[in-house]
């Protein structure tokens, strides 16, 4: 914990400092500590690829305080988005492998027993039997609440994740001073509203004349 | 097998898309399209096509044998048909209200001043009869008859299983403020029958014979299906929560351009087509509209197809045609 480094470096620091002789070296040797503690406090912290920091141990609801706060609570969010979006993926996975399952088994139910291996045809049959049982046992999982959630789920969550993630370009994009797509939305809405403008000041449309009716034989 | 790859290699280049037409207007990335006529004029009122932006129109005309064009082309019709093109980030906030107020009443402007008639006659298919549902609520005058294909109305009835997905997720955070990737519907699509679209159609594809005009066919409907436009943002957005989200063409409430879409207000002559194999809009989604207009003049026809089969099987070509032909012919 920084503050127990920060205790400790303090702690060091008055016992060293005692004499003027080691007074000099005490400052230097705080000085130090303070420099590599805070020499990466401007960094915007990362989930899961901070150094050191295994992603789990990574605390998404941390309160984002400094200079960066609104970077890290975007790290956050996408992070957070991201964990949904796998977590609604793992839902349909099994709802998915369920699925497999009843449809196996429908399937299954329905083969003849036979003492002769199946011909093309017969093969053919088999499979078109394959695809009607698991496309009836889809059906079922699919018009089922646990899909439609999940399904739901993982769409929300891919959006909000895009969203975070465009916003960390966006961000580094006025940076390098690119244009942002908030910039270039803003312009696309001006010009709309002005051929709007345009179009409501605009006399009747032109009247042309009918293009000939060519008769053409093929 | 060899012979099937070198059929499969023959047909890797073969284009959508038969009859000749000729572009009459353009708005945007919008093109309008009128088809030649080959046959003696029947209908003195023009067919406007008004196709869904999900996916490109030329699946309305995919190949000689499998064209619902040419099918309405060789009973005299006047067939104009609009491409809504490929939206780019620079269409992101284009709504509905441009699309119907804009783009689709100015094509039908366009048509009217053409031939110097005050309505015409309207197709839609898939969403594109959603769109021309409303476009008839909103300007009745411009519409002589109209013809739904294929088009969902109540966007929550128990079958639809895209509205159950549909329904919990966020739109807003998906959309964003971008356009949404044809890419990402289709993958959609494809998991509302994994099995059948993913699997079987490829082991069917192998296991018939190495005919060239199969084989094309296959190929041709298979460019159409991955050729997905990506969607406009604003518009997806409308469109997803006013109706697959909050029903309302059921439940009223609609608005384009600050208008109330009202289907009670409907009293002009509609033919409702319903494919009762339609995987992507269940029959009862498409039937729900016959309780929900005003029209005295209702006709529903259903056909024992799927969605994609409606415009493209072999079955449609000799039914559906006639079918529209036929009925516009006596009104």
């Amino acid at each position: 914990m920084f503050s127990d480094r920060f205790a400790e470096a303090t702690r060091r620091f008055f016992e060293e400092s005692q004499s003027p002789a080691s007074l000099a070296a005490a400052t230097q040797g705080l000085a130090e500590f303070l420099r590599d503690e805070f020499a990466n406090v401007l960094r915007t912290p990362s989930p899961g690829t901070r150094e050191g920091v295994p992603p789990a141990e990574y605390p998404l609801e941390a309160p984002g305080l400094g200079l960066t706060r609104e970077h890290q609570l975007r790290a956050q969010r996408a992070a957070s988005a991201w964990q949904r979006l796998a977590d609604a993926q793992q839902r349909l996975q099994r709802l998915w492998f369920d699925t497999l399952r009843e449809a196996a088994a429908a399937f299954v139910s329905q083969i003849q027993p036979s003492s002769t291996p199946p011909g093309p045809q017969a093969l053919h049959a088999l499979y078109d039997r394959w695809i009607d049982c698991a496309e009836a046992a889809y059906a079922r999982t699919a018009h089922g609440e646990p899909f439609c959630i999940a399904l739901a789920e993982s769409v929300n969550a891919a959006s909000a994740w895009r969203r975070e993630c465009a916003a960390a370009a966006e961000a580094a994009a006025k940076l390098l001073d690119l244009p942002t797509r908030s910039e270039v939305n803003s312009l696309a809405r001006r010009l709309h509203a002005l051929e709007e403008r345009l179009r409501a000041q605009a006399p009747e449309v032109p009247r042309r004349r009918a293009p000939p009716r060519a008769r053409r034989k093929r | 097998m060899s012979s099937l790859s070198a059929a499969l290699a023959a047909a890797r280049d073969c284009k959508p898309g038969f009859s000749d037409k000729e572009e009459v207007w353009r708005c945007g990335k919008l093109r309008l399209y009128r088809y030649r006529s080959i046959a003696k004029p029947t209908n003195a009122v023009p067919l406007l096509i008004v196709y869904a932006l999900v996916n490109r129109p030329y699946m309305m005309d995919l190949q000689e044998d499998r064209s619902l064009i040419r099918g309405l082309l060789s009973r005299g019709l006047d067939v104009y048909l609009i491409d809504w093109g490929y939206p780019d980030g620079a269409d992101r906030f284009m709504g509905l209200a441009e699309y119907l107020e804009e783009q689709l009443a100015g094509c039908v402007e366009q048509i009217l001043a053409f031939h110097g008639i005050g309505a015409l006659n309207l197709l839609g298919v898939c969403q594109g009869g959603v769109f021309s549902l409303c476009f008839a609520a909103l300007h009745p005058e411009r519409v002589r008859n109209l013809i739904t294909m294929v088009t969902p109305v109540d966007f929550q009835t128990p079958a639809d299983l895209l509205s159950k997905w549909i329904r919990r997720i966020d739109v807003d955070a998906w959309v964003g403020e971008g356009n949404v990737a044809g890419d990402a519907l289709n993958q959609l699509f494809l998991a509302l029958m994994p099995f059948r679209l993913s699997h079987q159609k490829y082991m069917d594809l192998l296991r018939g014979e190495a005919e060239p005009a199969r084989i094309e066919n296959f190929m041709r409907v298979e460019h159409w299906i991955f050729d997905s436009p990506d969607q406009a943002g604003a518009a997806f957005r409308e469109f997803v929560v006013a109706l697959y989200q909050e029903n309302r063409l059921v439940r009223g409430g609609l608005e384009i351009a600050g208008r109330r879409i009202d289907l009670r207000s409907l009293e002009l002559p509609i033919l409702n087509l319903i494919g009762s194999k339609d995987h992507l809009v269940p029959p009862a989604s498409c039937a729900a509209l016959r309780r929900l207009i005003s029209s005295p003049d209702f006709t529903q026809i259903e056909l024992d197809l799927g969605h994609i089969g409606m415009y493209v099987s072999a079955r449609a070509q000799r039914e559906v045609p006639p079918a529209i032909a036929d009925w516009l012919a006596t009104r």
